[in-house]
């Protein structure tokens, strides 16, 4: 079963590997297309939805971009199942509570998803973890080309790819970064990185993109001008600004060390006692002590622990994953008491 | 860069003036560009830009209450649209065209795609494309008085020009409109 098969790994966006992946966890892009002749999906009705999925899965499956089994019918599957696919950034919290019918592909390694009737008709992203946009971007585009075999898409010389939000229309490309900076964050410098983002007409957005918190010190960086800048220039103004606020993130974790140690190694050692004895704790406190844990074993203070098993945390703690562990829904408490006595059971080294 | 006005903080905002055929550029900071009445780089949301275009809406609708924009392949209205921020078909960007156009360029600072063609999707595309693009070179030449270079040019748009009546596909030197 692919549910199953998803628990035993922690996909391509956590795999830990990569350019500069001590801060920058992984890339994203993502291509928005829509299929001429469809209404976009606002107003379609029930058939015609029906209709334009079948048509895109069968072209996802003819060109042979995933098997059969790796294409997931979301209205056939179970809320939780529904759940971890967007713990594991795979589907969008919307293509999760809408009710029609939609889909989405996955490949075996979870760097490509490709969303059937979200807000597009098409939504396919690639991930890779640490800092290798170009590389996405070829996944991308080849798979895009794949689809346009079979898939006439809405376009227009002059605006582009024709996408049902206007922010979205001519590349239909986002691209984005996603960066752990948890020393800017102490150093009180990250205010400063966000204007510097903005002037380049970049947004910076929390863990799970639009409208959402920056918890656990992750952020995420992409493009907001989609049309009159080719895919090119798109990565080229992201990628001239990420080394910049690499080396800022490095030099404040030095300065830290530096001038701080006692006080590092404090905070660090604290998040570790707290997360190896603490009998209940929620998503949101867990992912702020695995942030300092994994700035830790960055910066050598933790040398016991592997990236990988911090990783496997991170993905695992999230409530539909834990539930989903459990083969049970929980209650909040029961979650919580679930998710202390998991990581225990996980840093004592006996998974 | 410095800001030329206050020569303290970092110029931000860039401005070139043409006045009499000669060129004058401006590097200042965002505040001292306010202070010269000069916008800065404003954030806006799409909600806000929206407004925006429904007061503009509203001026025109009290003329022609009577008959509302609407799209005539999928029927959302411009007030529908406005009020979601979703278009509801690609032909909306035609039915919709002078009032969205506007939105389009606050939101991406332009209004022509550059970059990737869908290959099989629109087989004209690409070569309507390259006829403008030959034709922006013509009138350089011209321009230029290299007469062979425009010669040349010419051959080669009524060549692409042809390729694309064999498509049955427009000219692009035929008037079409911006979306066609």
């Amino acid at each position: 079963m692919l549910f199953d098969q998803l628990l035993k790994q922690t996909g391509e966006w956590l795999r830990g590997t990569g350019p500069e992946a001590d801060i920058v966890i992984c890339c994203r892009l993502r291509l928005a297309r829509n299929v001429q002749g469809f209404r976009f999906i606002s107003r379609m009705d029930a058939d015609e939805r029906t209709a334009c999925e079948q048509q895109i899965r069968s072209v996802i499956l003819q060109q042979r971009i995933v098997p059969e089994d790796r294409y997931v019918s979301l209205h056939e599957t179970a809320p939780l199942d529904r759940k971890l696919l967007v713990e594991r950034h795979l589907i969008s919290k919307e293509h999760e509570d809408s009710k029609h019918p939609r889909g989405v592909a996955i490949d075996r390694d979870e760097q490509t998803s490709i969303m059937v009737n979200e807000e597009d008709h098409v939504r396919l992203q690639v991930f890779q973890s640490g800092l290798q946009l170009r590389a996405a971007h070829k996944v991308a585009n080849a798979l895009d080309d794949l689809l346009a075999r079979g898939l006439d898409f809405a376009f227009s010389p002059q605006l582009g790819y024709l996408t049902a939000c206007p922010t979205n229309v001519g590349t239909g490309l986002r691209a984005s970064v996603m960066l752990h900076l948890p020393a800017l964050v102490l150093t009180r410098h990250i205010e400063k990185v966000f204007q510097a983002v903005s002037k380049l007409n970049l947004a910076v957005r929390g863990l799970h993109g639009e409208g959402t918190e920056a918890s656990g010190h992750f952020y995420q960086i992409s493009n907001q001008v989609t049309l009159g800048r080719s895919d090119a220039d798109i990565l080229a103004n992201i990628e001239q600004v990420i080394p910049t606020i690499v080396s800022y993130e490095r030099k404040a974790r030095e300065e830290l060390l530096r001038r701080d140690r006692l006080r590092m190694e404090d905070r660090v050692w604290r998040a570790y006692g707290m997360l190896r004895t603490a009998r209940i704790i929620s998503s949101e406190e867990s992912l702020m002590l695995l942030s300092a844990l994994r700035m830790g074993h960055h910066l050598g203070i933790l040398p016991d622990i592997d990236l990988q098993t911090i990783n496997e945390l991170f993905l695992n703690t999230q409530p539909g994953h834990l539930q989903k562990l459990a083969a049970h829904e929980m209650e909040a408490l029961e979650r919580d008491a679930r998710r202390a006595e998991y990581i225990r059971r996980k840093l004592d080294g006996k998974s | 860069m410095k800001c030329q006005n206050c020569h303290k903080r970092d110029a931000t905002v860039h401005l070139t003036e043409i006045k009499g055929g000669s060129k004058h550029e401006m590097h200042l900071c965002e505040s001292c560009a306010a202070s010269k009445g000069l916008p800065g780089k404003a954030h806006f949301s799409i909600q806000d830009l929206l407004a925006g275009i429904a007061s503009a809406q509203q001026a025109g609708t009290q003329k022609r209450r009577t008959q509302e924009l609407q799209c005539p392949v999928c029927e959302l209205t411009i007030s529908q649209f406005q009020s979601t921020g979703r278009f509801g078909c690609a032909d909306c960007y035609k039915a919709f065209q002078g009032e969205i156009l506007p939105l389009i360029e606050k939101i991406h600072d332009s209004t022509q795609h550059v970059g990737k063609v869908p290959g099989r999707a629109a087989p004209g595309v690409a070569l309507q494309k390259e006829v403008r693009h030959l034709q922006l070179e013509l009138k350089r030449a011209v321009k230029q008085e290299d007469y062979e270079k425009a010669a040349q040019l010419r051959d080669r748009i009524k060549q692409v020009e042809n390729e694309l009546r064999a498509q049955g596909a427009p000219t692009g030197s035929e008037d079409v409109g911006p979306l066609a």
